[in-house]
């Protein structure tokens, strides 16, 4: 602006704001300047929130800057904290300078429009304690909890299980303690029925956005669960180590969905239904072949594993 | 100035010797051209400020056998190590910190060195050699029918050795250059022999045959017994019987060892010719000449840890890959890069990517940012507050998953072969960065945990970016922040893998990678997210050798009054410690031997 002008602008910029979670307090960096750089750092900025913000409905006066605040061409910058309203979506919030007279200069009166976008928190979903394999048609139990981002309390928030085709198989509430070992994930434990059919199912759980304190973004997770026809037979694995025949415990023996662990003597049981099977065993530190089996009536099988020297050159300490 | 970027350590944070070296000299060019004007004055009007015959880079496995051989060759020996001990026994509080050894983490620890008269001078800016030596496992690898093996009925010969280190059908001698293989299986019975008279105790149980070797040949030395000594105690360290009692045996010899200083170049008469005349090394923040009036030896350990070096031969090898060792020791290919300056060549640098040796390795303690397979660094160690956590050992890898940067499984967490090093290493999608594979890291639940018996708090795991936890998995993701992960892993993805994952797991079949049976679910809470990044060990190529250890230069030519031994050797690739200890005596012998 040449200075012949009769009048002087007041320039407001703000930085852009990130976007903000709900009820979160913020910052907002205000710089006052005038084109002709004269000194407003003394001029006073109001600050007008949305008019839904419960938090700060009256016009607050923007402080002038504190000492060591930085310059920024010539213009001051002044922080300002605010707290985003408790309602997602866009909010606006204005900042005026009226007409004043600065450097022997007036300056004309100034309004910025800040939008700012509010989000609701975040949330996510645990599902465990799933029984594999389950039986066709029987009850089965599982916990599930979710958690705010903001660590806020759940407890009543609403779960659900559905299947693939969005149909509804139990629902829930969350309880109000947090599970043991976590800061705030809110937990339920629900009961469901097997499908009559035996696979593979992949499942969800969905925790329904909700009008808490603070909104909540809705969450939805998935999760897999075996089903299998009753048992029929007993299978009996006993696991040796080669070369010696010696038993091996804590031995995973794997038969499709189904598993056990082997015991002091090297044993373990399986009751599962008539069926070809691979027969996997794993230990930690050994080999083992897939064996197939073929189940149509109660069986024993006896398999060993081999040790797999460490082949780490210098392992010294394990030996 | 971006040539410290590109040569710093696998650590970023940490000052590497060669970062500190190119700091206003513009890295390695100019260096080498301030090298060939410092050599433009003459030898003769040069200002020494110490002189011995031979003086010897680095006080490790291959240095200190080169300056006790040396000694018992007659010869006067200087050995100069960067750091404050050849293996950790000399923490003083209060004294005079190493400023010049580039080694940022050392300074910070307030680790000070000790002076020690004697008339053999050992140069040693500490990295390499007492340094790991003394974490290894201490497992000697000599044949050729030493007494031990005569005593546990084990046939074997010098021509036994040379058959199996020069087998085609295996990697890790395929690539050997056999004259070098000729004189180390020559030279096992007199090194072990060697290592006997110089007080070195070994237990008497064979082990093996290992890697190339057909019959047992592995002998593993006795843990020095002085627990304040060790750099790593609890773990079995055997290699500090080794280093500590060849330190005692070179000192009584009168080798003196210089440490905390750290060697700056290689002295050649005239820049790219003639005879070798000595080195600078600095100490204190001040340069010193050292002449050495028959050979320098070069004994630094290798270059695993400089990133810039050893993409030479892998480009995959890029600043995420930590290099086991460290913080006590960082291998910063200081010798191959002095001896380069001055016109010497690399060799046999097949061997580096071959895929047969220990040159990556899985994690065997995860949650750390050093979790090299056998080395864990207990509260009770002097390095603790620089590696800041011991890991979490993992005894069965069904228990967690492994996820790349982008949270995405990539192979069979079961294995641990070059191809799953392969999977971990291969682009994972980010455009930002095309070479090496990002973090990797261990995803598992408080079930895995507890079956572990894993505390995973500290002092176990390290928060400080190598350990996160969270009560969901999608969170999990969301907090995960390393310097090495460029972009933050998104919430869904992994929630979508470790979903997938529990679905093969139901099933009984891991249809993507065919993990074994895979066993375990990850779905109890907490979550948790360790650091995994398959870290890097053996250096596999170096320096090009004459049969007696002298460096050769790129025209093919020796390089008069220069040697080198130990993993900056190029040649013959063996793991571990057999190696250094043989060519360090060959290059003792043969500098001690040369007319001044």
């Amino acid at each position: 602006m040449s200075a012949g002008a009769a009048t002087h602008a007041t320039v407001i910029t703000v930085e852009d704001p990130a976007e903000v979670a709900v009820g979160a307090e913020f910052v907002l960096t205000v710089l006052v300047s005038c084109p002709a750089g004269c000194d407003l750092s003394g001029i006073p900025i109001e600050v007008m929130a949305p008019p839904d913000n419960a938090t700060a409905t009256v016009p607050a006066p923007c402080p002038p800057p504190h000492a060591g605040e930085g310059r920024e061409g010539g213009a001051v910058a002044r922080r300002v904290a605010l707290k985003a309203p408790l309602r997602a979506g866009e909010h606006v919030w204005h900042l005026s300078c009226a007409a004043h007279k600065s450097s022997g200069w007036h300056h004309d009166a100034s309004l910025l429009r800040v939008p700012v976008r509010v989000r609701p928190h975040e949330t996510s979903l645990a599902v465990w304690a799933i029984p594999s394999p389950v039986v066709t048609s029987r009850p089965f139990a599982i916990k599930v909890g979710a958690k705010s981002a903001a660590g806020c309390d759940l407890t009543g928030m609403p779960i659900a299980v559905r299947d693939a085709a969005g149909t509804m198989l139990a629902g829930g509430v969350l309880g109000d303690t947090p599970w043991p070992g976590t800061s705030s994930l809110y937990w339920t434990e629900l009961t469901l029925i097997a499908p009559a059919e035996a696979g593979m199912f992949s499942w969800s759980v969905e925790l329904a956005a909700a009008d808490l304190a603070l909104p909540h973004q809705g969450s939805s997770s998935r999760f897999s669960i075996a089903i299998v026809d009753p048992p029929e037979h007993k299978l009996t694995i006993k696991v040796v180590a080669q070369g010696t025949a010696s038993p091996v415990e804590n031995a995973q023996v794997r038969l499709g969905a189904y598993r056990a662990t082997t015991d002091g003597s090297g044993l373990a049981e399986l009751m599962v239904p008539k069926g070809p099977y691979d027969l996997n065993v794993w230990k930690s530190g050994y080999d083992a072949p897939t064996a197939a089996i073929v189940i149509d009536a109660d069986l024993a099988v006896e398999i060993a594993i081999a040790l797999i020297p460490d082949e780490n050159p210098d392992a010294v300490w394990q030996m | 100035m971006g040539k410290n970027a590109t040569d710093r350590g696998a650590a970023s944070g940490e000052v590497s010797r060669r970062a500190f070296l190119s700091t206003g000299a513009a890295g390695v060019a100019l260096a080498a051209g301030r090298t060939r004007e410092a050599n433009a004055q003459s030898g003769s009007q040069r200002n020494w400020d110490r002189s011995a015959e031979v003086v010897v880079i680095g006080a490790g496995v291959a240095g200190l056998p080169a300056a006790i051989t040396a000694r018992d060759h007659g010869a006067s020996v200087i050995v100069v190590d960067e750091n404050y001990d050849i293996g950790g026994r000399g923490i003083l509080s209060g004294g005079r910190v190493h400023l010049g050894g580039g080694h940022a983490l050392q300074q910070k620890a307030g680790i000070t060195a000790r002076d020690h008269g004697a008339s053999v001078i050992v140069v040693d800016e500490n990295y390499d050699i007492g340094g790991r030596g003394i974490l290894s496992g201490g497992r000697v690898h000599l044949g050729g029918g030493h007494a031990l093996q005569q005593q546990a009925s084990i046939k074997d010969s010098a021509d036994q050795v040379f058959a199996d280190w020069t087998r085609h059908d295996t990697a890790d001698a395929r690539y050997s250059d056999r004259d070098l293989v000729r004189v180390f299986a020559d030279e096992n019975v007199p090194t072990f022999n060697f290592l006997v008279e110089n007080g070195v105790k070994f237990n008497e149980r064979p082990i093996g045959p290992e890697r190339a070797s057909t019959v047992p040949r592995t002998f593993v030395t006795v843990e020095w017994p002085i627990a304040s000594q060790l750099i790593a105690p609890g773990r079995g360290r055997n290699g500090s019987g080794l280093v500590r009692q060849l330190e005692i045996a070179a000192r009584q010899k009168g080798a003196e060892i210089l440490l905390a200083h750290e060697m700056k170049s290689i002295i050649r008469e005239q820049g790219r010719s003639g005879k070798v005349l000595g080195i600078t090394a600095s100490h204190d923040g001040r340069m010193i000449n050292i002449e050495a009036r028959k050979g320098v030896i070069i004994a630094t350990g290798g270059h695993t840890g400089n990133v810039n070096f050893r993409r030479t031969f892998d480009p995959r090898l890029t600043e995420e890959y930590q290099q086991a060792c460290m913080p006590y020791v960082h291998q910063g290919a200081d010798g191959e890069l002095a001896a380069m300056e001055i016109g010497g060549s690399l060799w046999a640098t097949a061997n580096q990517t071959a895929e047969a040796g220990s040159a990556i390795t899985k994690t065997r303690h995860i949650g750390c940012r050093w979790g090299y397979a056998t080395l864990v660094y207990q509260p009770e160690s002097p390095m603790f507050h620089l590696a800041k956590a011991t890991g979490l050992t993992v005894a069965d890898w069904q228990d967690v998953i492994f996820v790349n940067q982008a949270g995405r499984r990539f192979w069979n967490e079961a294995d641990g072969s070059y191809k799953f090093f392969a999977a971990a290493m291969a682009y994972s999608g980010d455009p930002g960065k095309l070479n090496g594979g990002g973090p990797i890291w261990a995803i598992f639940d408080a079930d895995a945990a507890a079956r572990e018996k894993w505390n995973p708090k500290p002092p176990h795991v390290d928060p400080d970016g190598f350990f996160f936890s969270a009560d969901t998995v999608s969170e999990l993701a969301g907090k995960i922040r390393n310097p090495y992960q460029k972009q933050p892993i998104s919430g869904a993805v992994l929630q979508e893998t470790v979903n997938r994952y529990n679905g093969f797991v139901a099933a009984g079949v891991d249809q993507d990678f065919k993990k074994p049976t895979p066993m375990y679910k990850i779905e109890t809470p907490p979550f948790f997210a360790a650091w995994s990044t398959p870290i890097l060990h053996d250096t596999l190529t170096g320096l090009r050798t004459t049969p007696n250890a002298e460096v050769v230069d790129i025209h093919g030519e020796v390089i008069p009054g220069l040697y080198c031994a130990g993993e900056s050797q190029g040649g013959f690739a063996q793991h571990g410690l057999a190696r250094c200890l043989v060519f360090g005596r060959v290059a003792g012998r043969h500098a001690a031997k040369r007319s001044a």
